[in-house]
């Protein structure tokens, strides 16, 4: 038990001698070269993740606000014109089809 | 245009005389050429398409014609105006003026005066001295001083050409001459020189023109080369793009639009590589009356300009 005590007291950076067998066990696993590069791969690819959700962020608002500007109206416009252009149709149906008595 | 069909073909039979039409078109007349447009019209088509006038705030216009010549106009606009800074910041300062303006115009002769509430006058003539030669003046009167200016144009007409002298106030100094060459084809070139700065400059350009297209191109010596190319798609819509390339200062923009002109609107639309939009739509509510939106959007700078207004007249 005091020999726990003392591992635990040293704290980290302790030699593998003076520290107990659980202690030891952990920093095996959690010092070893395996999990620092698997902790490096993990912050790069959070670092590039992050990156390329801002970037796809910043060019989904320029898409959106030019679409919003250049073919909202456009669109608009458009399909206004296109009614117009059936209703002229319709009524030039309804007007030019009955024969003049 | 197209030169005369030689008598006594008539009974030639149909492919030849088909061939013999086509090739009487081809062959074009020199001396008859079309006269060219006037040369700060170079760019015309594609200014129309890739420049619309957007404006930041508020704009009312009302035009109450007197006269079948002389007509009173009343315009009030309320928003911010950018002012030039050197720095990347743009300063915008809110702005209100009522302008008051009065116009006469007549076959020959016309003349627009316009007054604002902050101080300036503006002023146009256009004088048709015959039917070759006309005058145009413009000032603009300010209370600061050293901000007026003023500059006049004589203008002279030929057949198949056309001359401008322009003389500026600050000693500035202009002359251009654009000529056709084929039924198509323009060439000109303007010379000028300010004497306030000690700067003086050549340009050519070259314009070519069909049914379908036009395309422009302007080299001068101040380091501006400006390409423009319109294709109209069809009567209600046309495409145009540009390229601007200054190679003193290494400065690039291309810019691409469209303009639709439908029965009841006209939209116009424009993309820079700057990274500006800009947007540009007047619809007719009812006779005389016009709803007007401008939008402009500079996502480098962070600038965003809305405005919208009524015309009346």
């Amino acid at each position: 038990m005091s020999f726990f005590g003392q591992g635990k007291k040293r704290g980290f950076g302790a030699s593998d001698d003076d520290m107990g067998i659980i202690t030891r066990l952990s920093h095996a696993v959690s010092d070893s070269p395996i999990t620092n590069a698997t902790k490096r791969a993990a912050n790069d690819a959070a670092y590039v993740t992050k990156k390329l959700l801002n970037s796809t962020g910043k060019a989904a608002w320029f898409a959106g606000t030019t679409f919003l500007i250049l073919v909202v109206p456009l669109i608009i416009e458009m399909d206004r014109e296109q009614q117009l252009n059936e209703l002229e149709l319709q009524q030039q149906n309804l007007l030019g089809s009955p024969p003049a008595k | 245009m197209a030169g005369l069909v030689p008598p006594g073909t008539t009974t030639i039979p149909a492919d030849a005389s088909k061939a013999a039409h086509t090739k009487a078109e081809e062959k074009t007349d020199y001396m008859n050429l079309p006269c060219p447009i006037p040369f700060e019209e170079l760019h015309r088509e594609a200014l129309m398409s890739l420049k619309p006038e957007t404006f930041e705030g508020l704009r009312f216009d009302f035009t109450k014609g007197l006269n079948q010549k002389f007509s009173l106009s009343h315009s009030v606009f309320m928003g911010p105006t950018e002012l030039p800074s050197q720095s990347a910041e743009t300063i915008k300062i809110p702005t209100a003026h009522y302008e008051f303006g009065a116009n006469f115009i007549d076959p020959n002769l016309m003349l627009i005066g316009r007054m604002l509430t902050d101080g300036r006058l503006n002023a146009r003539v256009k004088w048709d001295l015959t039917d070759n030669l006309s005058v145009k003046a413009n000032a603009q009167l300010t209370n600061e001083p050293h901000m007026s200016h003023g500059m006049v144009n004589f203008d002279y007409k030929g057949k198949d050409y056309r001359s401008q002298l322009q003389i500026g106030n600050g000693s500035l100094f202009g002359a251009s001459y654009i000529q056709s060459v084929t039924p198509h084809l323009s060439l000109a070139g303007e010379i000028f020189w300010t004497g306030q700065h000690l700067k003086s400059g050549i340009g050519y350009a070259a314009r070519y023109e069909t049914d379908k297209m036009v395309a422009a191109g302007q080299v001068a010596s101040t380091g501006m080369v400006a390409l423009s190319y319109v294709q109209k798609v069809s009567e209600k819509v046309s495409l145009a793009s540009d390229f601007m390339y200054n190679y003193m200062i290494g400065d690039v923009t291309a810019s691409v639009g469209y303009d639709y002109i439908l029965r009841q609107c006209r939209l116009r639309g424009k993309i820079d590589s700057n990274g500006c939009t800009a947007a540009y739509l007047e619809e007719r509510l009812n006779m005389g009356l016009n709803f007007i939106l401008s939008a402009e959007i500079d996502h480098k700078k962070k600038d965003y300009k809305f405005g919208f207004g009524l015309t009346v007249g």
